[in-house]
Protein backbone atom coordinates (compact mmCIF):
# COMPACT_ATOMS: atom_id res chain seq x y z
CA UNK A 1 0.00 0.00 0.00
CA UNK A 2 1.30 3.44 -0.90
CA UNK A 3 -0.11 5.11 2.20
CA UNK A 4 -0.37 3.55 5.62
CA UNK A 5 -3.65 3.43 7.48
CA UNK A 6 -4.02 5.68 10.49
CA UNK A 7 -4.97 2.50 12.36
CA UNK A 8 -1.68 0.63 11.89
CA UNK A 9 -3.19 -2.63 13.14
CA UNK A 10 -5.35 -2.65 9.99
CA UNK A 11 -2.24 -2.71 7.79
CA UNK A 12 -0.77 -5.49 9.92
CA UNK A 13 -3.97 -7.55 9.58
CA UNK A 14 -4.02 -7.08 5.79
CA UNK A 15 -0.32 -7.94 5.51
CA UNK A 16 -0.76 -11.03 7.65
CA UNK A 17 -3.52 -12.39 5.41
CA UNK A 18 -1.47 -11.63 2.30
CA UNK A 19 1.47 -13.51 3.80
CA UNK A 20 -0.80 -16.52 4.44
CA UNK A 21 -1.95 -16.44 0.80
CA UNK A 22 1.65 -16.34 -0.43
CA UNK A 23 2.58 -19.20 1.90
CA UNK A 24 -0.33 -21.20 0.53
CA UNK A 25 0.81 -20.32 -3.00
CA UNK A 26 4.30 -21.62 -2.22
CA UNK A 27 2.91 -24.91 -0.94
CA UNK A 28 0.65 -25.31 -3.99
CA UNK A 29 3.61 -24.53 -6.28
CA UNK A 30 5.62 -27.23 -4.54
CA UNK A 31 2.71 -29.67 -4.94
CA UNK A 32 2.56 -28.90 -8.67
CA UNK A 33 6.29 -29.35 -9.08
CA UNK A 34 6.35 -32.67 -7.21
CA UNK A 35 3.30 -33.96 -9.08
CA UNK A 36 5.11 -33.22 -12.34
CA UNK A 37 8.20 -35.09 -11.11
CA UNK A 38 5.97 -38.09 -10.42
CA UNK A 39 4.88 -38.09 -14.06
CA UNK A 40 8.47 -38.71 -15.05
CA UNK A 41 9.57 -41.02 -12.26
CA UNK A 42 6.69 -42.49 -10.32
CA UNK A 43 7.30 -42.93 -6.61
CA UNK A 44 4.30 -44.42 -4.75
CA UNK A 45 5.23 -43.24 -1.20
CA UNK A 46 5.97 -39.74 -2.50
CA UNK A 47 2.63 -39.72 -4.35
CA UNK A 48 0.85 -40.76 -1.12
CA UNK A 49 2.57 -37.95 0.81
CA UNK A 50 1.59 -35.42 -1.85
CA UNK A 51 -2.03 -36.56 -1.77
CA UNK A 52 -2.07 -36.34 2.04
CA UNK A 53 -0.56 -32.82 1.94
CA UNK A 54 -3.59 -31.58 0.02
CA UNK A 55 -5.44 -31.55 3.35
CA UNK A 56 -2.94 -28.97 4.56
CA UNK A 57 -3.64 -26.89 1.44
CA UNK A 58 -7.37 -27.08 2.16
CA UNK A 59 -6.77 -26.11 5.80
CA UNK A 60 -4.76 -23.07 4.72
CA UNK A 61 -7.62 -21.95 2.44
CA UNK A 62 -10.06 -22.26 5.34
CA UNK A 63 -7.76 -20.32 7.62
CA UNK A 64 -7.42 -17.49 5.08
CA UNK A 65 -11.18 -17.35 4.65
CA UNK A 66 -11.71 -17.11 8.42
CA UNK A 67 -9.11 -14.36 8.80
CA UNK A 68 -10.54 -12.36 5.89
CA UNK A 69 -14.09 -12.66 7.24
CA UNK A 70 -12.93 -11.48 10.65
CA UNK A 71 -11.06 -8.53 9.15
CA UNK A 72 -14.11 -7.48 7.12
CA UNK A 73 -16.40 -7.77 10.15
CA UNK A 74 -14.10 -5.81 12.47
CA UNK A 75 -12.63 -3.18 10.14
CA UNK A 76 -15.50 -2.67 7.68
CA UNK A 77 -13.13 -1.85 4.83
CA UNK A 78 -14.23 0.01 1.70
CA UNK A 79 -12.91 0.51 -1.83
CA UNK A 80 -9.32 -0.72 -2.28
CA UNK A 81 -9.26 -2.09 1.26
CA UNK A 82 -12.43 -4.09 0.71
CA UNK A 83 -11.00 -5.60 -2.45
CA UNK A 84 -7.73 -6.32 -0.63
CA UNK A 85 -9.71 -8.01 2.17
CA UNK A 86 -12.00 -10.01 -0.12
CA UNK A 87 -9.41 -11.13 -2.65
CA UNK A 88 -7.58 -13.53 -0.31
CA UNK A 89 -10.81 -15.55 -0.08
CA UNK A 90 -11.05 -15.73 -3.88
CA UNK A 91 -7.34 -16.34 -4.45
CA UNK A 92 -7.22 -19.03 -1.76
CA UNK A 93 -10.18 -20.72 -3.47
CA UNK A 94 -8.29 -20.75 -6.79
CA UNK A 95 -5.13 -22.05 -5.10
CA UNK A 96 -7.11 -24.74 -3.35
CA UNK A 97 -8.44 -25.89 -6.72
CA UNK A 98 -4.92 -25.90 -8.17
CA UNK A 99 -3.94 -28.06 -5.21
CA UNK A 100 -6.74 -30.44 -6.14
CA UNK A 101 -5.36 -30.65 -9.67
CA UNK A 102 -1.87 -31.44 -8.30
CA UNK A 103 -3.47 -34.25 -6.29
CA UNK A 104 -5.26 -35.53 -9.40
CA UNK A 105 -1.99 -35.37 -11.31
CA UNK A 106 -0.29 -37.52 -8.65
CA UNK A 107 -3.13 -40.05 -8.94
CA UNK A 108 -2.84 -40.03 -12.74
CA UNK A 109 0.93 -40.55 -12.49
CA UNK A 110 0.32 -44.06 -11.10
CA UNK A 111 -1.90 -44.96 -14.07
CA UNK A 112 0.55 -43.38 -16.49
CA UNK A 113 3.40 -45.43 -15.04
CA UNK A 114 1.40 -48.58 -15.74
CA UNK A 115 0.60 -47.55 -19.34
CA UNK A 116 2.86 -47.96 -22.38
CA UNK A 117 5.46 -45.21 -22.69
CA UNK A 118 4.52 -42.34 -25.01
CA UNK A 119 7.26 -39.76 -24.84
CA UNK A 120 5.61 -37.36 -27.34
CA UNK A 121 2.41 -37.10 -25.35
CA UNK A 122 4.29 -36.89 -22.05
CA UNK A 123 6.43 -34.10 -23.47
CA UNK A 124 3.33 -32.02 -24.19
CA UNK A 125 2.05 -32.56 -20.64
CA UNK A 126 5.44 -31.66 -19.15
CA UNK A 127 5.60 -28.54 -21.28
CA UNK A 128 2.15 -27.51 -20.05
CA UNK A 129 3.21 -28.17 -16.47
CA UNK A 130 6.36 -26.07 -16.87
CA UNK A 131 4.32 -23.21 -18.31
CA UNK A 132 1.71 -23.20 -15.54
CA UNK A 133 4.35 -23.48 -12.82
CA UNK A 134 6.06 -20.31 -14.05
CA UNK A 135 2.65 -18.64 -14.45
CA UNK A 136 1.78 -19.57 -10.86
CA UNK A 137 5.05 -18.19 -9.54
CA UNK A 138 4.59 -14.98 -11.52
CA UNK A 139 0.98 -14.45 -10.53
CA UNK A 140 1.93 -14.77 -6.86
CA UNK A 141 4.65 -12.16 -7.44
CA UNK A 142 2.08 -9.96 -9.18
CA UNK A 143 -0.24 -10.34 -6.17
CA UNK A 144 2.57 -9.60 -3.73
CA UNK A 145 3.64 -6.42 -5.56
CA UNK A 146 0.23 -5.34 -6.93
CA UNK A 147 1.79 -5.62 -10.39
CA UNK A 148 -1.00 -5.43 -12.98
CA UNK A 149 1.44 -5.59 -15.92
CA UNK A 150 2.83 -8.91 -14.75
CA UNK A 151 -0.72 -10.14 -14.08
CA UNK A 152 -1.68 -9.19 -17.67
CA UNK A 153 1.37 -11.05 -18.99
CA UNK A 154 0.36 -14.15 -17.04
CA UNK A 155 -3.17 -13.96 -18.50
CA UNK A 156 -1.75 -13.74 -22.01
CA UNK A 157 0.45 -16.79 -21.49
CA UNK A 158 -2.57 -18.98 -20.82
CA UNK A 159 -3.22 -19.07 -24.57
CA UNK A 160 -0.08 -21.21 -24.95
CA UNK A 161 -1.39 -23.64 -22.38
CA UNK A 162 -4.74 -23.81 -24.16
CA UNK A 163 -3.00 -24.41 -27.46
CA UNK A 164 -0.97 -27.29 -26.04
CA UNK A 165 -4.12 -28.78 -24.56
CA UNK A 166 -5.73 -28.66 -27.99
CA UNK A 167 -2.66 -30.26 -29.55
CA UNK A 168 -2.79 -33.01 -26.93
CA UNK A 169 -6.46 -33.63 -27.62
CA UNK A 170 -5.94 -33.85 -31.39
CA UNK A 171 -2.89 -36.10 -30.96
CA UNK A 172 -4.81 -38.29 -28.53
CA UNK A 173 -7.82 -38.64 -30.80
CA UNK A 174 -5.52 -39.56 -33.70
CA UNK A 175 -3.69 -42.13 -31.58
CA UNK A 176 -6.94 -43.67 -30.31
CA UNK A 177 -8.21 -43.97 -33.88
CA UNK A 178 -4.96 -45.64 -34.92
CA UNK A 179 -4.74 -47.98 -31.91
CA UNK A 180 -8.14 -48.38 -30.23
CA UNK A 181 -6.76 -50.96 -27.78
CA UNK A 182 -4.58 -48.26 -26.17
CA UNK A 183 -7.49 -45.85 -25.79
CA UNK A 184 -7.56 -45.89 -21.93
CA UNK A 185 -3.90 -44.81 -21.75
CA UNK A 186 -4.45 -41.96 -24.22
CA UNK A 187 -7.59 -40.85 -22.40
CA UNK A 188 -5.50 -40.53 -19.19
CA UNK A 189 -3.01 -38.31 -20.99
CA UNK A 190 -5.80 -36.19 -22.49
CA UNK A 191 -7.31 -35.78 -19.02
CA UNK A 192 -3.92 -34.97 -17.59
CA UNK A 193 -3.44 -32.22 -20.17
CA UNK A 194 -6.94 -31.01 -19.37
CA UNK A 195 -5.87 -30.91 -15.72
CA UNK A 196 -3.04 -28.48 -16.50
CA UNK A 197 -5.30 -26.47 -18.77
CA UNK A 198 -7.66 -26.01 -15.81
CA UNK A 199 -4.71 -25.01 -13.61
CA UNK A 200 -3.94 -22.31 -16.20
CA UNK A 201 -7.54 -21.09 -15.93
CA UNK A 202 -7.32 -20.83 -12.13
CA UNK A 203 -4.07 -18.87 -12.45
CA UNK A 204 -5.79 -16.53 -14.92
CA UNK A 205 -8.54 -16.02 -12.35
CA UNK A 206 -5.92 -15.05 -9.76
CA UNK A 207 -4.38 -12.63 -12.27
CA UNK A 208 -7.82 -11.07 -12.76
CA UNK A 209 -8.19 -10.70 -9.00
CA UNK A 210 -4.82 -8.90 -8.88
CA UNK A 211 -6.03 -6.49 -11.56
CA UNK A 212 -9.29 -5.93 -9.70
CA UNK A 213 -7.59 -5.26 -6.36
CA UNK A 214 -5.46 -2.53 -7.89
CA UNK A 215 -7.88 -0.95 -10.35
CA UNK A 216 -11.35 -1.91 -9.16
CA UNK A 217 -12.08 -3.09 -12.68
CA UNK A 218 -13.60 -6.52 -13.24
CA UNK A 219 -11.83 -8.14 -16.16
CA UNK A 220 -13.99 -11.23 -16.38
CA UNK A 221 -16.40 -9.68 -18.90
CA UNK A 222 -13.78 -7.82 -20.96
CA UNK A 223 -11.55 -10.91 -21.23
CA UNK A 224 -14.46 -12.64 -22.87
CA UNK A 225 -14.90 -9.82 -25.36
CA UNK A 226 -17.80 -8.16 -23.58
CA UNK A 227 -17.90 -4.58 -22.38
CA UNK A 228 -15.62 -3.90 -19.46
CA UNK A 229 -17.45 -4.55 -16.21
CA UNK A 230 -16.87 -2.11 -13.40
CA UNK A 231 -16.31 -3.39 -9.92
CA UNK A 232 -19.26 -3.82 -7.65
CA UNK A 233 -17.00 -3.98 -4.63
CA UNK B 1 -27.99 12.48 -15.16
CA UNK B 2 -31.19 13.84 -13.60
CA UNK B 3 -31.86 17.58 -13.67
CA UNK B 4 -30.42 19.03 -10.46
CA UNK B 5 -32.86 20.44 -7.93
CA UNK B 6 -30.16 22.30 -6.04
CA UNK B 7 -27.38 23.79 -8.10
CA UNK B 8 -24.30 25.48 -6.69
CA UNK B 9 -21.95 27.28 -9.07
CA UNK B 10 -18.62 28.79 -8.08
CA UNK B 11 -19.65 29.14 -4.43
CA UNK B 12 -17.07 30.87 -2.26
CA UNK B 13 -17.70 31.56 1.41
CA UNK B 14 -15.51 33.64 3.69
CA UNK B 15 -15.68 34.01 7.46
CA UNK B 16 -14.08 37.42 7.77
CA UNK B 17 -10.69 37.08 6.07
CA UNK B 18 -10.70 33.30 6.22
CA UNK B 19 -12.02 31.54 3.12
CA UNK B 20 -14.03 28.45 4.05
CA UNK B 21 -15.23 27.33 0.61
CA UNK B 22 -13.41 27.64 -2.71
CA UNK B 23 -15.38 27.70 -5.96
CA UNK B 24 -17.81 24.90 -5.20
CA UNK B 25 -19.75 23.57 -8.19
CA UNK B 26 -22.20 20.96 -7.02
CA UNK B 27 -25.51 19.72 -8.40
CA UNK B 28 -27.90 17.90 -6.08
CA UNK B 29 -30.68 15.78 -7.51
CA UNK B 30 -34.26 15.76 -6.25
CA UNK B 31 -35.56 12.83 -4.22
CA UNK B 32 -32.12 11.54 -3.49
CA UNK B 33 -30.03 11.55 -0.35
CA UNK B 34 -26.74 13.36 -0.96
CA UNK B 35 -24.08 12.85 1.70
CA UNK B 36 -21.42 15.47 2.31
CA UNK B 37 -18.33 13.89 3.81
CA UNK B 38 -14.87 15.09 4.73
CA UNK B 39 -12.64 15.79 7.71
CA UNK B 40 -13.52 18.42 10.31
CA UNK B 41 -13.11 21.92 8.97
CA UNK B 42 -13.39 20.84 5.33
CA UNK B 43 -16.38 23.10 4.69
CA UNK B 44 -19.15 20.52 4.40
CA UNK B 45 -21.28 22.04 7.15
CA UNK B 46 -20.62 25.53 5.79
CA UNK B 47 -21.93 24.37 2.42
CA UNK B 48 -24.94 22.71 4.07
CA UNK B 49 -25.82 25.89 5.94
CA UNK B 50 -25.47 27.90 2.74
CA UNK B 51 -28.41 25.96 1.29
CA UNK B 52 -30.88 27.57 3.69
CA UNK B 53 -28.81 30.68 4.34
CA UNK B 54 -28.16 29.82 7.95
CA UNK B 55 -24.74 31.39 7.41
CA UNK B 56 -26.49 34.76 7.14
CA UNK B 57 -26.76 34.63 10.94
CA UNK B 58 -22.95 34.83 11.19
CA UNK B 59 -22.09 38.54 10.81
CA UNK B 60 -18.65 38.11 9.20
CA UNK B 61 -19.84 35.47 6.72
CA UNK B 62 -19.71 36.45 3.07
CA UNK B 63 -21.21 34.44 0.19
CA UNK B 64 -20.16 34.68 -3.46
CA UNK B 65 -21.39 32.64 -6.37
CA UNK B 66 -24.73 31.16 -7.26
CA UNK B 67 -26.94 28.77 -5.36
CA UNK B 68 -30.27 27.85 -6.92
CA UNK B 69 -33.08 25.70 -5.62
CA UNK B 70 -35.65 24.64 -8.17
CA UNK B 71 -34.09 27.17 -10.54
CA UNK B 72 -34.50 30.09 -8.11
CA UNK B 73 -31.45 32.00 -6.92
CA UNK B 74 -31.81 31.80 -3.13
CA UNK B 75 -29.30 34.62 -2.60
CA UNK B 76 -31.29 37.07 -4.72
CA UNK B 77 -32.21 40.17 -2.66
CA UNK B 78 -35.91 39.51 -3.22
CA UNK B 79 -35.80 36.16 -1.45
CA UNK B 80 -37.68 35.96 1.88
CA UNK B 81 -35.23 34.07 4.07
CA UNK B 82 -37.93 32.97 6.54
CA UNK B 83 -39.97 31.48 3.70
CA UNK B 84 -36.81 29.90 2.30
CA UNK B 85 -36.12 28.16 5.61
CA UNK B 86 -39.64 26.75 5.60
CA UNK B 87 -38.88 25.28 2.19
CA UNK B 88 -35.44 24.11 3.26
CA UNK B 89 -35.78 22.55 6.69
CA UNK B 90 -32.90 21.56 8.89
CA UNK B 91 -32.25 18.84 11.43
CA UNK B 92 -29.27 19.34 13.71
CA UNK B 93 -26.67 17.16 15.34
CA UNK B 94 -28.24 17.33 18.76
CA UNK B 95 -32.03 16.95 18.99
CA UNK B 96 -33.35 20.38 19.90
CA UNK B 97 -37.07 20.17 20.69
CA UNK B 98 -38.66 23.40 21.83
CA UNK B 99 -39.54 23.56 25.55
CA UNK B 100 -43.13 22.80 24.60
CA UNK B 101 -45.38 19.79 24.34
CA UNK B 102 -44.90 17.16 21.66
CA UNK B 103 -47.97 18.51 19.85
CA UNK B 104 -46.81 22.12 20.05
CA UNK B 105 -43.35 21.25 18.78
CA UNK B 106 -44.85 20.06 15.52
CA UNK B 107 -47.63 22.65 15.40
CA UNK B 108 -45.28 25.59 15.99
CA UNK B 109 -44.08 26.03 12.39
CA UNK B 110 -47.57 25.47 11.04
CA UNK B 111 -48.85 28.26 13.26
CA UNK B 112 -46.15 30.86 12.57
CA UNK B 113 -46.34 30.25 8.83
CA UNK B 114 -50.17 30.17 9.06
CA UNK B 115 -50.30 26.96 7.05
CA UNK B 116 -53.52 25.59 8.52
CA UNK B 117 -56.92 27.22 8.74
CA UNK B 118 -58.61 25.30 11.51
CA UNK B 119 -57.85 23.45 14.72
CA UNK B 120 -58.94 20.22 13.04
CA UNK B 121 -56.59 20.79 10.12
CA UNK B 122 -53.77 21.64 12.51
CA UNK B 123 -54.36 18.41 14.44
CA UNK B 124 -54.48 16.38 11.23
CA UNK B 125 -51.24 17.92 10.00
CA UNK B 126 -49.48 17.25 13.32
CA UNK B 127 -50.68 13.64 13.22
CA UNK B 128 -49.53 13.26 9.59
CA UNK B 129 -46.12 14.72 10.42
CA UNK B 130 -45.63 12.47 13.43
CA UNK B 131 -46.70 9.46 11.37
CA UNK B 132 -44.32 10.44 8.56
CA UNK B 133 -41.52 10.69 11.10
CA UNK B 134 -42.38 7.23 12.43
CA UNK B 135 -43.19 8.61 15.88
CA UNK B 136 -47.00 8.64 16.04
CA UNK B 137 -47.46 5.16 17.52
CA UNK B 138 -45.07 6.00 20.34
CA UNK B 139 -46.57 9.38 21.30
CA UNK B 140 -50.22 9.33 20.20
CA UNK B 141 -51.45 8.97 23.79
CA UNK B 142 -49.15 11.62 25.27
CA UNK B 143 -49.13 14.52 22.85
CA UNK B 144 -49.24 17.00 25.71
CA UNK B 145 -46.10 15.63 27.37
CA UNK B 146 -43.01 17.84 27.03
CA UNK B 147 -40.99 17.18 23.88
CA UNK B 148 -37.82 16.83 25.90
CA UNK B 149 -39.35 13.98 27.92
CA UNK B 150 -38.75 11.71 24.92
CA UNK B 151 -35.63 9.60 24.38
CA UNK B 152 -32.83 11.03 22.21
CA UNK B 153 -33.90 9.07 19.14
CA UNK B 154 -37.54 10.04 19.64
CA UNK B 155 -36.55 13.69 20.09
CA UNK B 156 -34.65 13.59 16.80
CA UNK B 157 -37.68 12.09 15.06
CA UNK B 158 -39.81 14.82 16.70
CA UNK B 159 -37.45 17.39 15.16
CA UNK B 160 -37.86 15.67 11.78
CA UNK B 161 -41.65 15.76 12.24
CA UNK B 162 -41.38 19.47 13.07
CA UNK B 163 -39.33 20.01 9.92
CA UNK B 164 -41.61 18.16 7.51
CA UNK B 165 -44.80 19.63 9.03
CA UNK B 166 -44.30 22.83 7.03
CA UNK B 167 -43.94 20.90 3.76
CA UNK B 168 -40.35 21.67 2.89
CA UNK B 169 -38.89 20.60 -0.43
CA UNK B 170 -35.43 20.07 0.97
CA UNK B 171 -34.29 18.65 4.30
CA UNK B 172 -30.78 19.42 5.48
CA UNK B 173 -29.34 17.16 8.16
CA UNK B 174 -26.17 17.99 10.07
CA UNK B 175 -24.92 14.74 11.64
CA UNK B 176 -28.45 13.84 12.77
CA UNK B 177 -27.44 10.54 14.38
CA UNK B 178 -24.17 11.45 16.05
CA UNK B 179 -25.82 11.65 19.49
CA UNK B 180 -27.90 8.48 19.05
CA UNK B 181 -27.34 4.82 19.86
CA UNK B 182 -27.17 2.26 17.01
CA UNK B 183 -30.83 1.27 17.28
CA UNK B 184 -32.11 4.86 17.25
CA UNK B 185 -29.67 5.53 14.40
CA UNK B 186 -31.09 2.61 12.40
CA UNK B 187 -34.62 3.93 12.92
CA UNK B 188 -33.61 7.40 11.69
CA UNK B 189 -31.74 5.95 8.71
CA UNK B 190 -34.79 3.90 7.74
CA UNK B 191 -36.88 7.05 8.09
CA UNK B 192 -34.49 9.04 5.87
CA UNK B 193 -34.72 6.38 3.19
CA UNK B 194 -38.50 6.66 3.23
CA UNK B 195 -38.50 10.48 3.30
CA UNK B 196 -36.44 10.77 0.15
CA UNK B 197 -39.48 9.72 -1.87
CA UNK B 198 -40.97 13.12 -1.01
CA UNK B 199 -37.99 15.33 -0.21
CA UNK B 200 -34.51 16.14 -1.41
CA UNK B 201 -32.18 15.36 1.45
CA UNK B 202 -28.64 16.60 2.04
CA UNK B 203 -26.83 15.11 4.99
CA UNK B 204 -23.51 15.85 6.61
CA UNK B 205 -22.06 12.87 8.36
CA UNK B 206 -18.73 11.80 9.81
CA UNK B 207 -19.75 8.17 9.60
CA UNK B 208 -18.51 6.65 6.35
CA UNK B 209 -20.74 3.65 6.92
CA UNK B 210 -23.77 5.87 7.39
CA UNK B 211 -23.03 7.80 4.19
CA UNK B 212 -22.62 4.50 2.35
CA UNK B 213 -25.82 3.07 3.82
CA UNK B 214 -28.25 5.90 3.29
CA UNK B 215 -27.11 8.13 0.43
CA UNK B 216 -27.35 7.72 -3.30
CA UNK B 217 -24.74 10.37 -4.01
CA UNK B 218 -21.69 11.39 -2.04
CA UNK B 219 -19.61 14.55 -2.19
CA UNK B 220 -16.16 14.60 -0.60
CA UNK B 221 -14.87 17.96 0.66
CA UNK B 222 -11.32 18.69 1.73
CA UNK B 223 -9.89 22.00 2.90
CA UNK B 224 -12.82 23.96 1.53
CA UNK B 225 -12.76 22.33 -1.90
CA UNK B 226 -15.03 19.78 -3.47
CA UNK B 227 -12.66 16.96 -4.33
CA UNK B 228 -15.09 14.46 -5.78
CA UNK B 229 -18.80 13.89 -6.21
CA UNK B 230 -20.45 10.83 -7.65
CA UNK B 231 -22.75 7.95 -6.96
CA UNK B 232 -22.23 6.62 -3.45
CA UNK B 233 -21.58 3.21 -4.96
CA UNK B 234 -18.67 4.49 -7.03
CA UNK B 235 -17.23 6.79 -4.35
CA UNK B 236 -17.11 3.98 -1.81
CA UNK B 237 -15.97 1.24 -4.17
CA UNK B 238 -13.69 2.90 -6.66
CA UNK B 239 -13.17 6.61 -5.96
CA UNK B 240 -11.61 8.57 -8.79
CA UNK B 241 -9.43 10.77 -6.62
CA UNK B 242 -6.59 9.54 -4.44
CA UNK B 243 -7.52 12.05 -1.73
CA UNK B 244 -11.00 10.52 -1.54
CA UNK B 245 -9.56 7.02 -1.40
CA UNK B 246 -7.16 8.00 1.38
CA UNK B 247 -9.98 9.54 3.39
CA UNK B 248 -12.58 6.80 3.09
CA UNK B 249 -10.05 4.05 3.77
CA UNK B 250 -8.64 5.83 6.81
CA UNK B 251 -5.19 6.48 5.37
CA UNK B 252 -2.92 9.40 5.97
CA UNK B 253 -3.33 11.40 2.76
Amino acid sequence: MENAHIVTRFDKDLDRIKTRVLEMGDLVSAQMSQATDLLQVFDAPEAARLIARDRKVNGMAKNIQTRAERLIALRQPVALDLRAALSPINIAFELERIGDHAKSCAKSARKLAEAPADSAALQIVLEMSALVQVMLSDVLTAYDHSDTDLAADVRARDKLVDRLNKTMFETGVGSITAAPADAPAFVHKILLARNFERVGDHIVNIARHVHKIVTGEDLKASDRGFATGKSTL
Amino acid sequence: MDTPFISAADVNIHYGTKQALFGIDLDIQANKVTALIGPSGCGKSTFLRAINRMNDLIPACRFDGSLKIGGQDIYHPSVDVVALRAQVGMVFQKPNPFPKSIFENVAYGLKIHKLTSSKQELGDRVEWSLKSAGLWDEVADRLNDPGNSLSGGQQQRLCIARTIAVSPRVILMDEPCSALDPIATAVIEELIDGLRQEYTIVIVTHSMQQAARISQRTAFFHMGKLVEVGSTKSVFTNPREEQTSNYITGRIG
